[in-house]
């Protein structure tokens, strides 16, 4: 128990850090409601002027923006920044000379922001419910939502700290870091959903990581991915944890290695 | 020394020190051009796979929802050509660097606008770019308003955008942060300039016209030079002409309430 | 005229009192409490043109906060204020244009460029003509000795380099007045004696008037010969060095080489502060006890080889009136 116990206090630490910052909070609900309404009235309009049947209603093209800027609630925060700004005013040669394993202390510190930012979800839930409405699925559906959003947040996580980790052959990785999180948020499903792709296009953007982040969770809530399809969808999710969790190991052995024998 | 003289003089050393310097960074200044090249994009993809799949909205088809996106972009990227340093301003309250502006014999604010930064029009090339295309596209009418007017809606737009920014600017006067602030904007800015105001309530439709004047950046041109039977709050079409002073009388509020700020700084150090 | 001249100037900060607890917390909603500090109180100032005057105090003694009200940063709560025949709160661009800062440790140069190019666009700024800038540069050059790294950018510079930079970069445009925060601070010995040097020039060859901020007394010792002392917001002390010293400085030191060992050396009102092998540091008051006395003292016991005298130590005598506050002491004449 002991051996966990720093981490647990990392955690706590970084949560009580994210508590501070009052205006933030307001404004990251504030904005999440107005893209909320936003969604809305896009799906509304593209909707009512074009007839047809489609792969989702009206309804659970609302349901799905919604859920996915919940979602992004926690997905949208890069936990593993401490590693970066660590290493930019060369503190991080500290943090290796302490008796703990430093990427478990930045992940720690990753857990306790987010857990503080997944509780900023419940009251965005509430007042969204105020503008838009939800549909809600069986307890069985979701409760494997939570799953693979679960398994959602560990494939953008460790995805980017292999990103976070290019910080140890370049600090100038902000411009790369952007790039990534609008590609994610086109191809990751979260502004439009992937079932509206191009045919074509819609055949490898699945087995891309992204998908694996907001639209499989998403896809499952609003039922497009049926029970059947249920298992492929997440076993292509813990493919991809798998993959980035190798990535991350490699990244980060030969990433500190190089702190270890530059210095500073 | 005339004042114009020394600011056009002050001007030509900024623009030179930044091409230095963006030249000197080539690697850096690379990656944020694919940056940039790579947002804007993903933006018009996005609309582009909405709109293959919903041909038609509120009117607008993809073409014109280019010719909309276009015009906003090439107001935006005007910004952050010209204006973007504006953005320092919270940074240098912060660190005192701000104190600076108020020993040189220059006005403050165009010191801020004239601090090297490794700016480059790269942005504005390709919103100049995509503009061509979307014209060519959407066929707007293409007249002696268009020419006139075109350059001053984008000047309008750009001033619009720069307003905004100042305001949140100058709140770091009193509040020191406002990065919170400044992301809330964006995303507004962003979000409510994709598609035609039509679509949205009729409060919000009236926020976005009369309070934060986003729809000036490029709806309201847009529905006058596309030659759209109706805009969204049922005004003259030329209303949309009516950009480039929208743009000075924002930039005005929010000069005004920076000197506010100034002397309220002048007053109570930090 | 004087070229500074201030009349009872006073700065009070206020600021919001932060309650404790969440009880606090909700209560200064709807009620706000204030506190009110005055960082400086009833500061007269009146410099002539070419002084060289040392600004010295505590942290928080409210140097930063005149200095401010000077460059016209700042607005005086109240009192007058005029530099060069201007109010600076009021015109501050004509104000700017007469004076020079250099913060220690800020740099206004640019970063990532040479030297040169940071020259260039304050010379744009401050509009300096192109005849006078050249010949500014030349001089600046040849005694700050700049050509050597000229083009280097400026991030790549070391600290002495970039503090002679910036040095340049403040007087181009020939301001009568130059405000110098900490400009030897983190410098090696080298470097701020080569900044002082240049300090001293500037203010011998082109009578620019200098006001000095600094925590390194040498620097002071070295170029000033009126250091102002500020304490607590108020002027404590206004006027020449050497009566600082003479007034202050109870206490000098007496440096003896003992030629052999010496059993007693205990001195009336002297204190053994040193002793390294032979050499003896006997501080003594010197209010209490002549040099030439005690040295009668001690040769009369002990038989010395060398013997020099040390001066109170500027640092001593402003840590002393740091922690008591000033007061004026004639030395009286010892027995």
């Amino acid at each position: 128990m002991t051996a966990v116990r720093p981490y647990f206090e990392f955690a706590k630490v970084a949560f009580s850090r994210e508590a501070t910052y009052r205006f933030e909070v307001f404004t990251s609900i504030g904005s999440l409601l107005v893209r909320v309404y936003l969604f809305r009235m896009v799906w509304t309009a593209l909707y009512f002027h074009n007839a047809g049947i489609r792969e989702l209603t009206l309804a659970e093209a609302i349901t799905y923006s919604t859920v996915a800027l919940l979602m992004s609630l926690v997905m949208d925060i890069d936990q593993t920044r401490l590693l970066v700004s660590k290493l930019d005013d060369g503190s991080i040669a500290m943090d290796f000379m302490k008796p703990i394993s430093v990427p478990l202390y930045f992940f720690s510190d990753g857990t306790g922001e987010v857990s503080f930012h997944a509780l900023l979800i419940v009251p965005s839930l509430i007042l969204a419910l105020f503008i838009v409405h939800i549909q809600v699925p069986d307890p069985i559906v979701l409760c494997v939502f939570f799953l693979s959003f679960f398994l959602g947040y560990l494939v953008g996580l460790l995805m980017n700290f292999c990103l976070n980790c290019i910080a140890f052959w370049t600090l100038e990785i902000q411009a790369m870091q952007l790039i990534v999180t609008w590609i994610t948020d086109l191809l990751g499903g979260e502004v439009i959903p992937l079932v509206f792709f191009p045919p074509l296009v819609q055949g490898f953007i699945y087995f891309l990581p992204f998908a694996a982040m907001y639209s499989t969770p998403v896809l499952i809530y609003v039922g497009v991915i049926g029970p059947d399809e249920y298992l492929r969808a997440l076993l292509l999710q813990a493919v991809w944890i798998v993959v980035f969790g190798i990535g991350a190991v490699l990244m980060w052995r030969f990433g500190s290695r190089r702190v270890v024998v530059q210095g500073g | 020394m005339s004042t114009l003289a020394i600011w056009a003089d002050v001007y030509k050393q900024y623009w030179r020190i930044n091409f230095l310097t963006a030249l000197e960074y080539r690697a850096n200044f690379l990656v944020w051009f694919a940056f940039t090249f790579i947002y804007h994009a993903t933006a018009l993809a996005a609309l582009y796979i909405v709109l293959r799949e919903f041909p038609v909205m509120n009117g607008w088809s993809f073409s014109e929802m280019a010719f909309l996106y276009s015009l906003w972009m090439l107001a935006h990227a005007l910004n952050n050509t010209l204006f973007l340093t504006v953005g320092d301003v919270p940074e240098h309250v912060r660190d005192g660097e701000i104190d600076r502006v108020f020993v040189r014999p220059l006005n403050p604010l165009f010191q801020i606008l004239t601090t090297p930064q490794q700016i480059f029009p790269d942005e504005l090339i390709l919103a100049i770019l995509l503009f061509i295309l979307a014209t060519i596209w959407a066929k707007p009418i293409i007249d002696v308003w268009f020419v006139i007017f075109m350059p001053l809606v984008v000047i309008g737009g750009a001033l619009i955008d720069f307003a905004i920014n100042l305001l949140i600017a100058t709140c770091a006067f009193w509040f020191v942060k406002v990065d919170g602030l400044r992301w809330v904007a964006f995303q507004l800015e962003q979000e409510f300039t994709r598609y035609p105001i039509s679509i949205y309530t009729k409060g919000v439709r009236l926020v976005l016209t009369f309070l934060l004047p986003y729809a000036f950046m490029n709806y309201y041109p847009a529905t006058f030079f596309l030659d759209k039977t109706e805009n969204a709050l049922h005004l003259a079409p030329q209303v949309g002409l009516l950009s480039p002073l929208v743009g000075v009388a924002c930039f005005c509020v929010a000069y005004a309430f920076w000197r506010v700020g100034l002397n309220h700084y002048e007053g109570v150090g930090h | 005229m004087p070229i500074i001249e201030t009349h009872r100037l006073r700065k009070v900060f206020r600021s919001v009192e932060r309650q404790p607890g969440v009880g606090g917390a909700l209560r200064s909603l709807f009620s706000r409490q204030y506190v009110d500090k005055v960082a400086v109180e009833d500061v007269n100032l009146t410099m002539e043109t070419g002084e060289l005057v040392g600004y010295i105090g505590p942290n928080g003694a409210g140097k930063s906060t005149t200095i401010k009200m000077l460059t016209g940063i700042l607005v005086p709560t109240s009192g007058d204020i005029r530099v060069a025949g201007i109010v600076p709160y009021q015109k501050r661009k004509e104000n700017a244009r007469n004076i020079g800062v250099v913060f220690g440790q800020r740099s206004q140069l640019y970063w990532d460029l040479p030297l040169r190019e940071s020259f260039e666009l304050l010379r744009a700024i401050y509009a300096v003509p192109r005849p006078k800038y050249e010949a500014n540069m030349a001089f600046f050059s040849e005694i700050l000795d700049l050509d050597e790294f000229m083009t280097t950018p400026v991030r790549q510079l070391s600290l002495g380099q970039r503090m002679r930079g910036d040095f340049a970069a403040a007087m181009l445009h020939d301001p009568p007045i130059v405000y110098l925060d900490e400009p030897t601070i983190g410098l090696d010995v080298v470097a701020k004696e080569a900044i002082r040097t240049f300090i001293a020039k500037v203010n011998e060859e082109r009578g620019t008037t200098v006001i000095l901020t600094t925590h390194d007394l040498a620097d002071v010792e070295r170029l000033c010969n009126r250091i102002v002392l500020i304490d607590d917001g108020r002027i404590v002390y206004d006027g020449a060095l050497e009566r600082l010293r003479m007034e202050y400085g109870t206490h000098r030191t007496l440096v003896v080489t003992l030629a052999d060992t010496c059993e007693d050396l205990s001195f009336p009102h002297t204190e053994l502060v040193e002793q390294e092998a032979n050499v003896v540091h006997l501080k003594f008051d010197r209010r209490k006890i002549t040099a030439e006395h005690l040295l009668r003292l001690v040769t009369e016991r002990c038989t010395i080889s060398d013997v020099s005298i040390v001066e109170p130590e500027m640092e001593d005598i402003i840590r002393r009136i740091y922690l008591e506050g000033y007061r004026t002491q004639a030395p009286t004449p010892a027995s």
